[in-house]
């Protein structure tokens, strides 16, 4: 039976038993102390410091020696690290009987403790070892309070807080020795089938999402496949209209020409739609950035200088301010710059004549953050959470341009998330919308 | 007028012919072949002043590897070659930095398709100017 966990968390739950074991440590000092000066319980104070002492050079062994085996990613075996966590329960049960020992046996209701480990070894371990560790628990406590009883070990009795003699009472001791046995077996049993249920559970859920993601990858494949077919033909048929249009091949009359031209124009767009659906697709499906450092900065100006034209056009000021921080990232410029391209003509032509547009960019911790404001027509709230999706467009936006492939922002959104960083918009109090996109200045970051 | 040879090696023909009348249109001899062995063999019977070559016929690197065949012929190696792929697209490979390395791709210039009429004469007379 596998661990609920795989070996990466299991490492992860290791450290924790060691951050666990730093407050267990602690909270014994800490209860010896207050038992011996203010309870007035007659305990053996020193053996019990020096227990806590020993406990702490333990601990700063333990993390030396797991730090040692995962050292600069050094993956080590799940078997190692269950063995790991196998040999720290153990001890930790040997030391809790220890420290029983020597504070009232029996008498000492921190026997309970034992349930901890119980649960802690259900959850990290095999069923077999958790039974096993039960079983260990058992011998080491049973030991305890019968030897004690006996009077093979010495009792250190806990004068002040319990009963004398109860330790004694062979009734007493195999009644609550009976309880404790039944006790750890059923929690072990109760705890590994609750974690059953939920490994049960995460199984399926993550075969489904295997299976999704399967799905989803033979539906790009079977899209890029149709769209670079497509693409052929349309390029022949393109490439033969053109020369029509451009009359190479004889004069045209004006209606010849009127319905050619059409055709062009019809080409162009459908051409348009294949190449943005080609790349999108191809991008999800490789996903494989080529990564260099750039300069953001000089991208940016490429962006604002191809989108000057059509901003005269329609009389738009466009206007920006960079920090002057910001130079040089981490990624892939030319698509940066494509996405940035895209998202400025999309500012111009949602903005009516005469508007405005406004690029800002900023340095914002480990991350630049872009934005693009303008006094265009905004986004309806409705659309607002759907615009980054796959030919989505948004009704005011399909009243301008009827056309559109509703790809841009699906493929900007691919573009940013696939270096690292996040994309979103959000509509002005005054009017018209500002898309915002962050990227990490170096991709290691990832956002939260 | 007799303005140069050039040698079509796609595998469209559709695409070959708009290719073959735009550049008839000018003065250019044109001959084609469908595939890069056909290719070769044009190549031996008359040596072009150009090649134009699409990167996927067969397989999708067929005009790569014709491309970097001819560039290791001394026969043929001087002879400019307009490549047609989207830059960046058919491959995912970077071609401004991998055009930079001569042994790997070693190509003149690269055209899209489609063929727009002025941006192909635009380019093919650049080519015949240079070499």
């Amino acid at each position: 039976m596998e661990s609920l966990f795989k070996s990466t968390s299991l490492i992860q739950r290791a450290y924790w038993l060691i951050k666990l074991r730093w407050v267990a440590i602690g909270a014994l000092a800490a209860a010896t102390f207050v038992a011996s000066q203010f309870m007035g319980v007659s305990l053996p104070v020193s053996a019990l410091y020096t227990i806590a002492a020993m406990l702490v050079i333990y601990n700063f062994i333990l993390y030396d020696l797991l730090r040692y085996w995962t050292w600069a990613g050094r993956e080590p075996s799940e078997r190692r690290i269950g063995g790991i966590l196998t040999c720290q329960i153990s001890a930790d049960l040997l030391i809790l009987a220890t420290i029983l020992h020597f504070s009232g046996g029996i008498e000492n209701p921190f026997f309970f403790f034992f349930a901890f480990h119980m649960m802690i070894a259900s959850i990290l371990r095999s069923r077999l070892q958790s039974y096993l560790q039960a079983t260990l628990a058992v011998l080491l406590f049973g030991g305890l309070v019968v030897f004690e009883a006996a009077g093979v070990l010495n009792h250190h009795g806990l004068e002040g807080f319990a009963g004398h003699g109860l330790y004694r009472d062979w009734r007493f001791v195999f009644g609550t020795l009976f309880v404790f046995t039944v006790t750890l077996y059923l929690l072990v049993y109760m705890t590994i089938s609750i974690g059953e249920q939920l490994r049960k559970q995460q199984g399926s859920y993550e075969r489904a999402n295997a299976q999704l993601e399967g799905k989803d990858r033979l539906k790009n494949e079977y899209v890029l496949r149709l769209t670079h077919d497509i693409k052929g033909h349309l390029a022949a048929v393109q490439s033969c209209l053109e020369i029509v249009c451009d009359e190479m091949v004889g004069p045209l009359n004006e209606r010849q020409k009127d319905l050619v031209e059409r055709a062009c124009r019809r080409t162009s767009k459908c051409m348009a739609f294949i190449t943005a659906l080609l790349k999108l697709t191809r991008m999800k499906l490789t996903g494989q950035l080529e990564m260099e450092r750039f300069s953001l900065r000089q991208c940016i100006f490429n962006s604002l200088a191809s989108v000057q034209n059509r901003a005269q056009g329609k009389s738009i000021a466009v206007s920006h301010q960079i920090d002057p921080a910001v130079d040089e990232i981490l990624g892939e410029a030319v698509l940066i710059e494509e996405t940035l391209t895209n998202m400025l003509f999309n500012a111009v032509k949602y903005t009516p004549d005469g508007g405005k547009v406004r690029l800002e960019v900023k340095q914002d911790g480990v991350f630049i953050r872009v934005s693009i404001t303008d006094t265009g027509i905004g986004v309806p709230d409705a659309d607002l959470p759907h615009i980054f999706e796959e030919f989505y467009r948004a009704n005011n936006a399909r009243a301008i341009e009827r056309d559109g492939t509703g790809l841009g922002l699906a493929f900007a959104k691919q573009v940013v998330e696939r270096h690292g960083g996040r994309i979103w918009a959000q509509n002005n109090p005054n009017g018209g919308a500002t898309f915002i996109f962050t990227l990490p200045r170096n991709t290691s970051q990832q956002e939260p | 007028m007799r303005r140069g040879t050039i040698l079509i090696i796609d595998d469209d023909p559709d695409i070959t012919e708009a290719m073959r009348i735009i550049l008839e249109n000018k003065g250019y001899e044109v001959r084609n072949a469908l595939d890069s062995a056909e290719g070769m063999n044009r190549l031996k019977e008359a040596k072009p002043d150009l090649i134009i070559l699409d990167v996927m016929m067969r397989t999708s690197q067929e005009g790569f590897e014709l491309s970097r065949e001819l560039k290791h012929n001394v026969q043929y190696k001087d002879i400019p070659i307009l490549m047609l792929t989207a830059v960046k697209q058919k491959t995912g490979l970077d071609f401004k930095s991998a055009a930079g390395d001569e042994s790997w791709l070693p190509v003149e210039e690269y055209l899209d398709k489609p063929i727009k009429p002025n941006v192909l004469l635009e380019k093919v007379d650049d080519l015949l100017r240079k070499s």
